[in-house]
Order: C-alpha cells, then sequence, then structure tokens
C-alpha cells in the first residue's frame, strides 16, 4: 500500500508529498523531517514571506488608477469576480424559471429586499453623518487656514504692487545712456522679480497645507460608503432579478403574447372587410412569429472571467491540437527522412523564433477570408485565428522532439526489427514510435506550456473572448479594481499553466520506459 | 509444424554442403586512404546441429563476424553462404542474441517474444501462439516473470529473455554474440549450465562468439580462434572431443579438459605477444642515434 501511494505520488509529479507518506508510515522519521523542512516548509516560509512583502509595499506607491493593490484587494476582487459570475448565472436562471420555482424564488427575493432596503436606509444615514464629520472637520481645520492664506495673498499682493509702482518711478529718473544708473537700477528689478518669486513659493507651501487637510483620510467614512455600495449593488442585482422573474421572464413573457395573440385572433375571426382580414392576417402571423422568438431566445450572459477561463482553455486546447497534428507527423518524417529533415531545416530555424505578436494580424486577414459571416461558423474567427496563432507557435518543440527521438532510436532495436524482417509500417509503430515516446511527450509538455503564454496575448491583441481579453479590457477601464482584477489574471494564469504542466507530466510519466525521472 | 522455413526460401541442405559457410570474407571501416580491415580472409564451415565457439581478445572483430554471419553486414569481398545460398539481409532464420539484449523496454517479457514470434510464424492461431511464447518462457525460466518490463529484471534475466526471443523464432542457426560477458561471473555459470540444457533439448547450429576459454571449451563441439586485428582471421580450430553432458564441477579435474584448455589459452597469449611484437616492427621506423655522454669529454 505504502508503496503504491508513492508511486502514485511519483507518476504524478508530487514529489514533495512522499516525505509526508514515509513519516506517516514510521520511516526513518529524522530524515524525512528534515525532507519535509526543505521541500513544503521553506517554500511555504517564502510564500508567507513575499506576501508581507508585497503587503508592504503595494500602497507605497500610487498609480493613477490608485494605489497598487495589496493581497487583500487582490483578494476582494477575486471574489467580485466570483459574485459577478454567480449573480450573472442567477439571472440566466432566473429567465428561463417556471410555475411554483419561479413564484418560490420571486418570494425568496422581495424577502431579501425587504431585509437589505432598511440596512440601505441605516447604511445611506451613516455615510450622511461621516459626511458631517468630515465636512465639521474641514471647517475647523480648513476654513480659518483659508482665509489666513487670502489674507496672505492680499498683503503680498498689495506689497507686489506698490514696489512696482515704486521701481517704474524711479525709470522715469533715469538720465539716458547713464549706464551706471541703469545698470544698478536692473539689479533691483532683478531683485524684485526675486521676491515675486518668493511670495509665490511661500503661498504654494500655504496651500499644500490645506490640501493636506482635504485629503486627509477618513476610514469610517469610507468604510460606510462600502457598506452602502454593497448593499446597494445587491439590491440593484435583486431588482433585476425580480425583473427576470416577473415581467422579463421567458414564461410571462410567452404567456402575455399568447393573450395577445387570442385577441389577434379573434380580430381575424370576426373582420369583416378583405383588407381588414387581411391585415389581420398578418399582424396574428407576426406575434406567433414573435412567441417563437421567445420560447428559444436565452438570457444573453456577458463574458464573466470564469466563462473566459473555460473559453481560454478551449482555445488552448483548439490550438494545441491543430500544432500536434501537424507536428508529429511532420516530425517522424523528418527523424526517418534526412532528405526531408534537410528540407525542413530552413523553415523550422526561420519561423521558430517568430513571435505571436506577428503571426496575429496576418492570420486574422486569412482567417477573415474565410468566414464571411461570424455569426454563422463554427468558430468566431477571433477564436480561430487565436488558436491558429498557438498552433504555430507552439508546434516546434514537438516537431523538434518528435525529429529527434525518431532519428536516435538505439541501434540494436533497429537491429532487432532487421533481423525480425519488420515491415516499413509495424517497424513504425512497433519499434520507433514507442521508442520515440517520451521525447514526443517532453516535447508536447514544452508545446502546452509555450501555447498557454502565447494565447493570453494572441486573444488580447485579437479580442477573442478569454483571459487575454479580460487583461485588456480591465487595462482599459482603468478604476483602480480592474487593476486589482488585473492581479487576480496573474495567479489564475499561473495555476492554470502549472496544472496543464503537471497533467503533461503525468503523461510523459506514463510513456516513459526507462524509469528516468522527467525533469520538473 | 510450421517453422521458420516456410516463410523464407532457401535450398534444401545437401549433404556435402556445409550447414553456414564463409567464404573469404573481409570487412574494412573508413575512408580510402585511412581503412582499417578488420576482417580479412576469413573462412569458416558451421555444419548442422553443430556448437561452434569464436573465441577472440576484444577489440578483433568478433562482434563484426557476428553480424556478417546474421546479415546485417555485408562483406566487403568474399561471401557468406546459407546452404550454398548467400545471405544478403537478416532475417528470423539467422537468430541473434545481442551482447547488450537489445529488448524493446517498453513490452513486457511476454511481448517481446510475441513481437518476434508473430514475424517469424505469421499463420499461428492465437492460442497456438500463446502456447509457443508460453513454452520458451518456460524453457528460460522466466514464467514468473511473464509480465515485467526488461527494467525490472536483472541483467541475467534480461539475457534469457533475449535468448528465449531468439529460439522462439526457431532459427536454423543460433548466433550469440559474447551474451554473458555482460553479466557477474556466478550468473554467467548458471546462464551457461542453462545454455547446455537448452541446446541438448532443442539441438541446433549455434555460433558462439566469447572471450572466456572455460565457456567455449564447457559448451562447444570445436573452438575458433581469431587472431588479433587489424585484419583478423580464424585460425585452425580446436575439436573438443570432451563427452557430453559436460559437468563444470567434475570438469575441472578432467585431465583432457585442462590439456585443451591449457593449449588454448597458451595459444592466445602467444598471440597476443606476436601481434604486439609485430605491431612494434609495423610501428615508426626509429632513427638509429645514442645519446653522447658530454661530461667524459
Amino acid at each position: 500500500m505504502k508503496f503504491k501511494i508513492l508511486k502514485a505520488i511519483d507518476v504524478a509529479g508530487l514529489q514533495m508529498l512522499d516525505p509526508v507518506v514515509r513519516l506517516f508510515y514510521g520511516e526513518t522519521p529524522r530524515e524525512q523531517l528534515r525532507k519535509i523542512v526543505l521541500f513544503i516548509v521553506i517554500p511555504v516560509l517564502t510564500i508567507i514571506l513575499s506576501v508581507l512583502l508585497w503587503s508592504y509595499l503595494a500602497p507605497r506607491h500610487t498609480t493613477k488608477a490608485g494605489e497598487v493593490p495589496t493581497p487583500g484587494v487582490v483578494l476582494d476582487a477575486a471574489r467580485g469576480i466570483q459574485q459577478f459570475h454567480t449573480w450573472e448565472n442567477q439571472k440566466a436562471d432566473d429567465f428561463l424559471l417556471t410555475g411554483e420555482a419561479r413564484q418560490n424564488a420571486l418570494a425568496a427575493v422581495d424577502t431579501r429586499i425587504a431585509e437589505l432596503t432598511p440596512l440601505s436606509v441605516a447604511a445611506a444615514a451613516s455615510v450622511e453623518e461621516a459626511k458631517a464629520t468630515q465636512q465639521a472637520y474641514r471647517e475647523k481645520y480648513a476654513t480659518p487656514l483659508e482665509a489666513e492664506y487670502k489674507q496672505l495673498r492680499n498683503d503680498l499682493k498689495a506689497k507686489e504692487d506698490s514696489q512696482e509702482e515704486a521701481l517704474i518711478a524711479e525709470a522715469d529718473t533715469l538720465g539716458v545712456n547713464d549706464v551706471a544708473a541703469r545698470q544698478a537700477y536692473l539689479k533691483k528689478v532683478a531683485a524684485f522679480d526675486a521676491m515675486e518669486e518668493a511670495n509665490k513659493e511661500t503661498l504654494r507651501a500655504f496651500k499644500d497645507k490645506i490640501d493636506a487637510v482635504y485629503s486627509e483620510k477618513f476610514p469610517v467614512l469610507e468604510a460606510a460608503q462600502t457598506t452602502y455600495n454593497t448593499i446597494e449593488a445587491e439590491l440593484q442585482y435583486l431588482s433585476k432579478r425580480r425583473d427576470y422573474l416577473t415581467a422579463d421572464n421567458q414564461e410571462l413573457k410567452i404567456a402575455s403574447a399568447q393573450i395577445e395573440l387570442k385577441e389577434l385572433e379573434t380580430g381575424f375571426l370576426s373582420a369583416t372587410t378583405g383588407k381588414e382580414t387581411f391585415k389581420a392576417a398578418e399582424r396574428m402571423l407576426k406575434k406567433q412569429e414573435s412567441i417563437d422568438r421567445i420560447a428559444t431566445s436565452e438570457y444573453s450572459r456577458p463574458w464573466t472571467f470564469p466563462r473566459q477561463i473555460w473559453r481560454s482553455l478551449a482555445c488552448v486546447f483548439l490550438g494545441f491540437f491543430i500544432a500536434t497534428a501537424i507536428a508529429i507527423p511532420l516530425g517522424i518524417f523528418c527523424g526517418l527522412s534526412r532528405v526531408f529533415m534537410a528540407a525542413l531545416t530552413p523553415f523550422i530555424a526561420l519561423f521558430k523564433p517568430v513571435s505571436p505578436i506577428v503571426w496575429l494580424p496576418i492570420i486574422f486577414i486569412i482567417v477573415g477570408g474565410f468566414i464571411s459571416d461570424p455569426d454563422v461558423s463554427m468558430f468566431h474567427p477571433a477564436f480561430l485565428s487565436s488558436a491558429i496563432t498557438v498552433a504555430l507557435c507552439s508546434l516546434w518543440p514537438t516537431l523538434v522532439n518528435t525529429a529527434l527521438g525518431v532519428a536516435s532510436v538505439d541501434k540494436d532495436h533497429i537491429n532487432v526489427a532487421r533481423v525480425l524482417r519488420l515491415g516499413l509500417v509495424s517497424r513504425l509503430f512497433k519499434i520507433v514510435l514507442p521508442s520515440a515516446l517520451p521525447l514526443i511527450f517532453a516535447g508536447l509538455r514544452i508545446s502546452l506550456g509555450v501555447g498557454w503564454m502565447v494565447l493570453i496575448a494572441a486573444e488580447l491583441l485579437s479580442s477573442s473572448e478569454g483571459i487575454g481579453k479580460f487583461t485588456w479590457d480591465m487595462f482599459n477601464n482603468g478604476s483602480s479594481e480592474s487593476f486589482a482584477q488585473m492581479f487576480v489574471v496573474v495567479f489564475v494564469v499561473g495555476i492554470v499553466g502549472l496544472v496543464l504542466d503537471r497533467i503533461m507530466i503525468v503523461f510523459q510519466r506514463l510513456v516513459s520506459f526507462d524509469g528516468a525521472p522527467t525533469a520538473l | 509444424m510450421n517453422t521458420a522455413e516456410d516463410t523464407l526460401t532457401f535450398n534444401r541442405p545437401t549433404a556435402s554442403m556445409a550447414h553456414l559457410e564463409l567464404k573469404d570474407v573481409s570487412i574494412g571501416f573508413g575512408p580510402e586512404g585511412n581503412r582499417t580491415e578488420v576482417l580479412s580472409g576469413v573462412n569458416l564451415k558451421v555444419e548442422q546441429n553443430e556448437f561452434i565457439a569464436v573465441i577472440g581478445f576484444s577489440g578483433s572483430g568478433k562482434s563484426t563476424l557476428v553480424s556478417l554471419m546474421a546479415g546485417l553486414q555485408r562483406p566487403d569481398s568474399g561471401s557468406v553462404l546459407l546452404h550454398g545460398t548467400e545471405v544478403t539481409k537478416p532475417g528470423p532464420n539467422l537468430g541473434i542474441v545481442f551482447q547488450n539484449y537489445s529488448l524493446l523496454p517498453w513490452l513486457s517479457v511476454y511481448g517481446n517474444i510475441e513481437l518476434a514470434v508473430k514475424q517469424a510464424f505469421k499463420d499461428q492461431s492465437s492460442s497456438e501462439r500463446r502456447e509457443h511464447i508460453e513454452r520458451y518462457i518456460e524453457m528460460v525460466s522466466l514464467t514468473a516473470a511473464r509480465e515485467k518490463k526488461p527494467g525490472e529484471l536483472s541483467g541475467g534475466m534480461r539475457q534469457r529473455v533475449s535468448l528465449a526471443r531468439t529460439l522462439a523464432m526457431q532459427p536454423e542457426i543460433l548466433l550469440m554474440d559474447e551474451p554473458l560477458s555482460a553479466l557477474d561471473a556466478l550468473t554467467r555459470a548458471n546462464l551457461q549450465d542453462e545454455l547446455v540444457r537448452i541446446w541438448e533439448e532443442d539441438k541446433r547450429t549455434v555460433v558462439l562468439i566469447t572471450n572466456d576459454v572455460d565457456e567455449a571449451v564447457l559448451l562447444a563441439d570445436k573452438i575458433v580462434p581469431l587472431t588479433t586485428g587489424p585484419g583478423a582471421t580464424l585460425s585452425e580450430p580446436f575439436q573438443v572431443t570432451l563427452d557430453r553432458p559436460r559437468d563444470r564441477t567434475t570438469l575441472n579435474t578432467n585431465p583432457r579438459y585442462k590439456a585443451l584448455r591449457n593449449e588454448i589459452i597458451h595459444y592466445m597469449t602467444q598471440m597476443n605477444k606476436e601481434s604486439k611484437a609485430l605491431r612494434v616492427d609495423n610501428g615508426l621506423e626509429m632513427p638509429d642515434i645514442e645519446p653522447i655522454d658530454f661530461s667524459a669529454a
């Protein structure tokens, strides 16, 4: 049992759990504890340390999108993303609810609204209160300062004006071409200018003092505002839900349309003149059509972040699949035939370093040429272009590794194939491919990693719904909340990439026969 | 019963014709001008069901010789004949046991043998085939390790799998290229006994390449020394007239065994010395100068 667990851990690439299992079975506790410290405690400590460092540094740099978010703010942003997703899903469900379920949901919504309304009122009151406190504080400290400032400004102004007049008057007395006197005068004017400059500086310093009072933080007010906003957001959401459970509900919409249809029908049946009958018939048919449309319609959900993650995954796997389908056969041919390899080498060397940012616009135009109407096509052109860009950038590691694996089959194994007189096909499938498989999978693993990195950039550029587009939207949004959401993206991309890599490691281990440890 | 002969065409053996014959075989490597002759003018006749051991120092071209006999390499001149027909390519009738086992690491013991059997006996039904494979696994006493991968087996077990794989093809000639040289002494002794037992059970023509005189004397009917390279060739064979079955424990006290063994070892060491001496003669001609002692003047 112990060894089965250890083997499973090894195959899954979770070696850090190995000492825990061994310790559990009481094997060399000192040694295992040392390993636990090394593989688990130290990484956890570094994570904690970096989070602490982050919380310390983040508020010390202010950008035009607000402060750099602290871990807590990022966590809140993640919760916000999740809440938006749940709310939108709830609305979509509400739209389709029927009968008693709809009634129950409506009742629950009304109860919640009843609960929240007084809270909202209370929150608004406390916001007002906090604002009043702030106002009082400002009046107490800022108002006298402002008066003083005005006084000071006027004083300085008066002084400057009088000096200026005096200087002008003195200028009148200066003799023409009296160099010495005019030089002395010039010095006086310079002194005047310097004084003017100094006065400005004094005023600016004073003004800063006033600004400091105004920009003084009021945590109480901020907290009250946040509470109020949260409650208001939920209330707004509940009122939307109410709409989807009542007037905008699919079932109810159809029902009311049916009633209208019935009326139109009676109108049609009782119509006497030809013109009237024709018109009534047309109206009836149009109504019928609109009922059909409502019956098949769905709540148009926005692209929430969790949906965009799935979309990105679908895109990366489509690209990865295309890359694999191209790279493995080509790699096999390259490995088998030197001529083929020689023919392909310049292309590999030339295209391998090309950035996704270059491929994407080209592919976008080409794909756009094939798909004239995005609405009827199976894939959205932006989605397809992103996938093809992923494929173009990620096929190289697989191609090169497959070629290498196929070309470097053990000579002894080739001799076995010769002795057995295996045909080309069985030689390929029984000797060459199995022996190249570990290298091929190593290539696939690198390809998937590259693909995932490329995808985000491709989506960002092509506006294909996905993580990349989410990031771009958040960047353009520019609020401090969306700034925090971009940090969430960093972690999501990292975690998804990590999971993908782990999955590939498991596959790689399963096909590797030599028991050699895979690089982690 | 199906044998390898059904799938391959060659002349029926005739009484006068040797089973496997090497005629004036020469082979070398390297480009023109910097060519190394590995074997030159090799002649050998192997009779049906004869057990021949080719013995030689390492690097003397033993593996090349076996590759030639197996058809994995073609000679530069001369010919390798099986029943008077030239061997032009390898095949299941020329079974070869490689020095480093050459097992496919992704297949189990059964899978490795199955691959060979499927190829050698294409018309077997699946139950016949299974029985056939099981029989050979049994023969090398690996039934318990049937589903194991080569990576999980010891060196001796791997070589047994390799032997079973080759035997299962029921080749006309069994070529063994230093099959036991990578094993430790105890395992080697063990497998030698096994080889004797299997050969007694399943008589066929065997060419064993080895660097171990004891092994050669223990197993073979005829021992052919390979002279040291480059340009190695086979010298006069030693006939081994010891009675079979030979028992390793009593053999040590057998005077005929001792005499033969000593004779061969003496021959081999002599040959080695000669070749070393020859090599010095063939080397650069040294200028005939001597140091002068200036201090005496």
